[in-house]
Formats: structure tokens, sequence, C-alpha cells
């Protein structure tokens, strides 16, 4: 089998991911592997579940210093957009790798989450949430805590005070979202 | 002019004094920050210096009038001279970046507090309000709790940009979410030449934690130091983040102690030697530079910790590395002249021999 990159040298890594009832496959040489990972020789074997993670695009939260330049570098920029609040453009915030303003993330939101999505590792917000924000945010913030507790209870078995989660959960969402 | 130094090291290097908070050397100290920025505004990375100055003044307006920054000591970035701006980076262990486009930037440092305990709110980095505290030793729940003191008289009266799904706002998007980074100074003289620190610092990384340098001279790692700190700020809580980290230093102890330990077993007397190779050249030397200063009390650092060594009073690496600093020696040493740097070296060796030699001959 050739490899599914330079479709020149016999694959010999075979990935498959499955996600829910949809399979892909992807069949890779080792010379693409490395080039795909910036790897060397030593370290190739060890490394291997990043390429994996790269690769099959898990979300590792796994850090490489280089990584972040690279993530920066194939910023995707559309050369004269600014941001209508504070004026900078996407070209100057991928070389500063700041953005200007707020609103910097809701207006450049399709080119600036997938290089977040890259540095972090998530898109996933946990931290705290202000005093004064308001009382939907906060709202939302104890949902997701209770979810995460719910998981929690879940995976040590502990049913009953799962159960009781799950009650809160449902009277919260309701009145968060009404019925 | 008792405000050159800052707060700071007037006092005597601590000997007794933070012995019970010292008692584990392998961790140094730990330092907390969080980044805010205020709602509806441009951040400070892209503003003009009138807007910062503007800026400046409203939250130092604001730090004023509120009851909680009674104790807090205003310094304007541009008004510190050239070497005591260096002295500040360090003794706050602050970026460097800050001394580039000083206007409208500024610091606000807690009085009463003794080395190495200190709080500082920095505005204008590269966010609005930056809130820092760091602690001696591994305190990492101690000085996250100092942070988030100094935040709340803020939230009293300020209004944070922050988003729902992405946390809060900073300049930086590898900073948004919590917009904490705790960071942990840790000296590691035989876990980082072990053949297992390698493979330690990929699980490390594996997890969103670094590990890197603390001194860097040219791209080598001087003196053992190492500075451990969460890269990631999103996809985790703040109670996940300090867990996680005081989980990593118990583990980085853990295995710095297990070496020392095998170490001990297996090459006594060659860590002995030098150990004494290296208090011989302390003892001697005539001159130091830096890089070699830190080298050899690395070492005589670990032989106290193993109990390896007599003649030697106990001290803080941290502390007395700050210290013996080039920008250090110039201001403690009110050498009012730019001497070359073999007087500073000469003055560097003499000051090592008076604050750890038992006897000086």
């Amino acid at each position: 089998m050739k490899c599914d990159l330079c479709h020149v040298n016999e694959a010999n890594i075979h990935l498959i991911k499955i996600q829910g009832s949809k399979v892909e496959k992807m069949n890779i040489c080792r010379e693409c592997a490395k080039k795909f990972y910036f790897l060397d020789d030593e370290n190739f074997y060890d490394d291997l579940s990043r390429i994996l993670y790269r690769l099959l695009d898990t979300g590792s939260n796994d850090y490489v210093p280089e990584k972040d330049k690279k993530t920066w570098a194939d910023f995707n920029y559309r050369r004269n957009k600014k941001c209508s609040y504070c004026g900078i453009d996407l070209k100057t915030i991928q070389r500063n790798r700041k953005v200007g303003c707020s609103n910097c993330y809701r207006e450049f939101k399709d080119e600036l989450f997938p290089v977040i999505k890259s540095i972090q590792g998530s898109l996933e917000n946990k931290s705290k949430i202000p005093v004064n924000a308001t009382r939907k945010i906060k709202m939302e913030k104890s949902l997701r805590d209770l979810r995460s507790s719910l998981q929690n209870e879940i995976i040590i078995e502990n049913f009953e005070e799962a159960a009781k989660i799950r009650d809160r959960i449902k009277k919260l969402e309701k009145n968060i979202y009404g019925r | 002019m008792a405000d050159k130094k800052f707060y700071l090291l007037e006092n005597e290097i601590s000997r007794d004094k933070h012995k019970n908070i010292n008692k584990n050397k392998i961790i140094l100290n730990t330092k907390v920050k969080i980044a805010r920025n205020i709602a509806e505004r441009k951040f400070a990375s892209i503003s003009g210096s009138q807007e910062k100055n503007a800026m400046l003044r409203e939250i130092r307006k604001y730090m004023g009038d509120s009851g909680g920054f009674k104790n807090f000591r205003f310094y304007d970035i541009k008004s510190i001279k050239g070497l005591q701006r260096n002295l500040l980076i360090k003794d706050y262990m602050l970026d460097p970046e800050i001394l580039r486009k000083i206007s409208g930037r500024g610091i606000f440092l807690k009085n009463g507090r003794t080395w190495p305990v200190s709080s500082a709110v920095i505005i204008n980095h590269e966010d609005h309000i930056t809130i820092q505290s760091i602690y001696p030793a591994l305190q990492i729940y101690k000085a996250y709790k100092e942070v988030t003191r100094i935040e709340r008289y803020f939230e009293k009266g300020v209004t944070f940009a922050f988003d729902k799904n992405l946390g809060y706002l900073t300049a930086s998007p590898s900073d948004i979410g919590t917009a904490l980074r705790v960071t942990a100074v840790a000296h590691l003289p035989v876990l980082a030449v072990s053949p297992g620190f390698a493979d330690l610092l990929k699980r490390i990384g594996k997890i969103g934690y670094r590990v890197s340098g603390y001194f860097v001279r040219q791209s080598e790692i001087v003196g053992n130091l190492f500075k451990v700190f969460n890269q990631a700020t999103l996809g985790k809580g703040e109670k996940e983040i300090l867990e996680e980290m005081q989980a990593i230093c118990l583990n980085i102890i853990e295995e710095e102690q297990k070496e020392r330990k095998q170490l001990r077993k297996n090459d006594l007397l060659g860590i002995r030697d030098n150990i004494y190779r290296s208090f011989g050249l302390l003892k001697y030397a005539k001159m130091l530079s830096y890089e070699e200063a830190l080298e050899l009390l690395s070492i005589i650092r670990l032989g106290l910790d193993m109990d390896l060594i007599d003649g030697v009073i106990d001290f803080n690496f941290f502390e007395l590395a700050g210290k013996i600093s080039n920008s250090h020696i110039i201001v403690d040493m009110e050498i009012s002249d730019k001497p070359g740097d073999d007087r500073i070296d000469m003055i560097r060796a003499d000051m090592i021999r008076e604050k750890i030699l038992k006897e000086v001959d």
C-alpha cells in the first residue's frame, strides 16, 4: 500500500479513526510522518502519540515550543480586514501575536479560534467568573460545574448522588433556558 | 534614599527567619500571576502612550480612592533609573519585555513585605492590570489567595473583559481563559543531569506544563535553576491548574530527592569531591563571574541539602543569586561610576565569602 501523502513510499503507519459511526483511514510512510511533525530519528517512536494527536486532531494538550510559532505562521489572514472597535488588522495580530481588544476575539473568530485551539489545546473555558457577571453567566457556570461533577459521580458509581445532581441540573436548565 | 531598593534586600540575607518555610530547598519560590483587562477598552498591547497614560491615571485614581490599596506604593516605570529597573525585573521576577515602550507603564508594590514575599500590580504591560504575588518555597495556594484578594478590590468597581466561552480576555491568546500563570523556581542539580530528566519533561509537557531554564546565558542553563509553569490557561479551571502545579512540583521534588539518594549510594566520594572543589574555589577565588558563582553556589547548596559539607552557613540560593547579580552589586555597593567587569567580579567573590563562609580568613 502506498502512502496517502507522498504516493511514493510504502505506507507503514496505518491510522484508523472511529468517531461514532464514521470511520476514517489513513496510511502514511515514515518519512511523511516525520516531515509532518519535524522529528529527528531518535525521538521518532517516543513521539508517535504526538503524530497521532496531530493527524487525528484529538485536541491534545501537549506543548511543543515550535508549535506556537508554526501556528502563528500558518495563521490565515485576510489582508485588509480590520477590527471595527480598535482598528487593528489581522496582519498586525499575526506579527505581534496579540489582539487589540475584546472585540477582536468576536470579529476574527474564524481566524483566531484555530490558533487558540492549537496553543491552548482546548476551546472550552473553565475559569471562574467575575463577581459582577450577569446572572445568566453565573447560572451557566454552575450548570457546567454540575455536569462535570455528575460525570465524576458516575465514574465512581455513586449513582445516588448522581441522581441528585441530575435533578439539580434539570432544574437549573429550566431556569436558564425556560421550557 | 530609602526608595532605591524598593522594598527589599536591605535586610540581612535571612539566616533563620525563613527557616521553616524554606525547609524544602528544591522548590525555591512560587509566583502566581493573573492578567485582567478593563471591559470595552482597547488593550494596552496596541494603545499609544497617550492612551496608556490616561489608563494609568484612571487606575491610579481608582486604586487611590479604593480602600484596598493603602499599603501599595506606586512607581512610574519611566521615572525609575536604568539600573534600578533591572533590579525591579530581578526582584519581582518580571518579564524584561516590560522595559520596552515604558511610557504609560506603572507598578504598584506592596509595602511592609520582606523578602522573599512580595505582591505587585503592574499596569499596562500587555494587559491593563497584572496582579502577581511571590512566596518562598512551594506555596502556590497562599500566593493565589493573595492575588485573588487584590483582584477583589478591583472587582468592586471595575468590570473586567470576560467572555463566557473564552473566559478572561487578554491581549495574547495564550493567556485567555483563567489568565492564570503559576511559576515555580526549582533547583535541580542532580535531576537535571540524570538520564530520566528528558522523559520527565516530556511527561510534564503532555499535560500542558513546561520546564525551562531560569537563568540562561548563551543557551546554557546556569546554576541548575529551572522554572516550571503552566502553558495552558484555557480548558482548565483555576483549581485544576493550582492542583496540577502543586502535584507536578511535589513530583519534581520527589524525583530530585530520589536521584540524590541514588547519587549518595553510587558515588559518594565523587559528589563530595565535587562539593569541596566548589568550596575551595569559592573560598579562594579573587574574581567570580556571575555564571561561575551560580554554578558553584548550586553545588554548595546541594552539599548543604545532603549534609555533606561543613564550614558553610545555610543560605537562600534564590535570594543570594539575586544579590550577587551585576545590577544589585552596582546599586547595593553604591558604585557610582560604571566600573569594569573585573571590579564587579572581585566584589562578588568577596561578597559570597562574607555571606556563606563560617570563618573568613
